[in-house]
């Protein structure tokens, strides 16, 4: 009974703890959502089936232990099993069924896009302001007194930061301002939070609206102390194109 | 050869173990996260609105949220003394009640605590409903408590200055402070006639809530720590007064039960007399 069967078996079994446990630790990866798991463990059986019914011979080979097992010839442990399976089976279905049909306990889903696109009037935009070292320093005291309360040393952990909902951007993360333009810092700092489009949902953003507080040059000189202090480069056009 | 037959016999076990392995890594232990949501439980009988130490309070299930100072717009605060609420909800079909409890380590006449929530489908600003700049923002319901005042005060704002009381007052607020603990029980009936002004609360759906804390302790100034902008504010959270229970699906899950186990008898049967 085992050869034909266990072989799918076990190769759905590693494909499985590969993708749980080895693709998250992989360089540049991530751990794989649940559904997609699902995804790829259902391709890998269909796959199976198919090539275990490829022929006559083959078919019956891969389906006769099945069908054994299920009019429970044999006897012995496997006739436990059977009982088993048999009595699994129903108590799935009704586990799925009642799991699609009662109301979820969890509040309704929120798909925020973190880098919405800006208006038109603030792509492309260079910074006008010399990228001296007096520069970097004025716009690194401008973010402490304005802009560390809530992103704190450049990390998103500012003492303000515990409450609010997105929490502040961690502009050490190479997956903020890093793949950035300076132009689109100027932009989020300039109108804040409120700027967003709906996609950015800004009824819930705590980022101030600076530009009723800052001149255009102050933003931008806090824009390089940003990245100095973070140890980042901003996105450019040449590395964009 | 025998030892190869018994670990040829055995293999399904091996199976059903890794099998077992894999499904105890996929199911998430159910450890309780930071709260995103406040769930107004359906109780029968009082509510216990104008009693925060009424025992039913202890039913309620706990949810707890980061505060923050208010850095948001002038005039700002850079230390606060509510770092978290805890928040508890019921609600009995027609009234709601809301508690905030939260350390304070003096009681002040000054102390103060508010709830906001967004009013219809419109989404709103977090900040007073404050005007944004690519979205048509609505207007937010405040509701208010003072300790000096011994009273809640029903509030509509739609952006910075616009903070009024409505003309009809609906919302009570009933504080105690015991222990260095403030437990203060907002409430209201769910719905009223006001749609444009109040929030309203339907059982089973959630909404937007957000909080705010004043210390109101006096400083040597003779003002209060904590006023007006310069207070303890989370962002938006979620709130849900519990639908009456539902037993359908249970239903539907018996249902399916008795086909599965039909399917499987037909089945079997079948391939019984097939072979």
């Amino acid at each position: 009974m085992g050869g034909v069967l266990i072989r799918p078996v076990i190769l759905t079994i590693c494909i499985y703890l590969f993708l749980k446990f080895i693709v998250p630790i992989l360089p540049h990866s991530a751990p794989l959502p649940s559904s997609l798991i699902f995804l790829y463990l259902m391709l890998v059986m269909s796959g199976s089936v198919l090539f275990a019914t490829l022929s006559g011979e083959s078919k019956d080979a891969f389906f006769q232990p099945i069908l054994r097992f299920l009019t429970g010839e044999g006897g012995g442990a496997l006739g436990s099993a059977r009982y088993l399976v048999l009595a699994l089976f129903p108590l799935l279905v009704g586990w799925q069924t009642y799991g699609s049909t009662a109301s979820s306990d969890a509040p309704p889903g929120e798909n925020r896009t973190i880098h919405p696109a800006p208006p038109g009037e603030y792509t492309g935009l260079s910074n006008p302001v010399p990228k001296t070292p007096e520069n970097i320093m004025y716009g690194k005291g401008l973010y402490a007194s304005r802009c560390a309360p809530c992103h704190g040393n450049f990390d998103g952990k500012g003492f303000a930061a515990p409450g609010f909902t997105p929490p502040p951007a961690n502009f050490k993360d190479p997956t903020t301002i890093a793949m950035l333009q300076e132009s689109y810092l100027f932009w989020r700092i300039k109108k804040g939070g409120v700027g967003l489009p709906v996609e950015g949902m800004p009824w819930k953003t705590a980022m101030p609206r600076w530009e009723l507080e800052m001149s255009d040059e102050d933003i931008w000189k806090v824009i390089m102390g940003e990245y100095d202090g973070a140890g980042q480069k901003p996105r450019t056009w040449d590395e964009s194109e | 050869m025998a030892r190869v037959r018994r670990v040829g016999k055995r293999w399904w076990v091996g199976a059903v173990g890794l099998l077992g392995l894999c499904v105890a890594a996929e199911v998430q232990p159910a450890y309780s996260q930071q709260s995103v949501a406040v769930r107004a439980a359906l109780v029968k009988g009082s509510l216990p609105a104008d009693d925060p130490t009424a025992a039913a309070w202890a039913t309620a299930s706990v949810s707890e949220f980061p505060m923050s100072p208010q850095v948001h717009w002038p005039v700002r605060i850079t230390d606060v003394t509510a770092k978290s609420v805890k928040v508890r909800g019921l609600h009995d079909g027609t009234n709601v009640a809301i508690m905030l409890e939260y350390t304070d380590p003096s009681e002040d006449p000054d102390d103060a605590a508010a709830l906001e929530f967004m009013v219809g489908d419109t989404k709103a600003h977090f900040a007073h409903g404050q005007p944004m700049a690519q979205v048509e923002g609505g207007p937010v319901n405040i509701w208010y408590w003072k300790n000096k005042d011994g009273k809640g005060a029903d509030l509509g704002a739609k952006g910075f200055g616009t903070l009024k009381p409505h003309s009809h007052q609906d919302v009570k607020a009933k504080g105690v402070y015991q222990g260095g603990v403030w437990k203060v029980v907002f409430s209201r009936p769910l719905t009223t006639e006001h749609l444009a002004e109040d929030t309203q609360f339907k059982p089973g759906v959630f909404g937007s809530i957000a909080f705010a804390v004043w210390d109101g302790k006096k400083m040597e100034t003779g003002q209060p720590k904590e006023k007006g902008s310069e207070k303890a504010i989370s962002s938006w959270w979620y709130f849900r007064a519990d639908a009456p229970p539902d037993y359908s699906p249970y239903m539907y899950a018996l249902l399916a039960v008795a086909l599965a186990l039909g399917f499987e008898l037909v089945l079997v049967r079948r391939l019984k007399k097939g072979s």
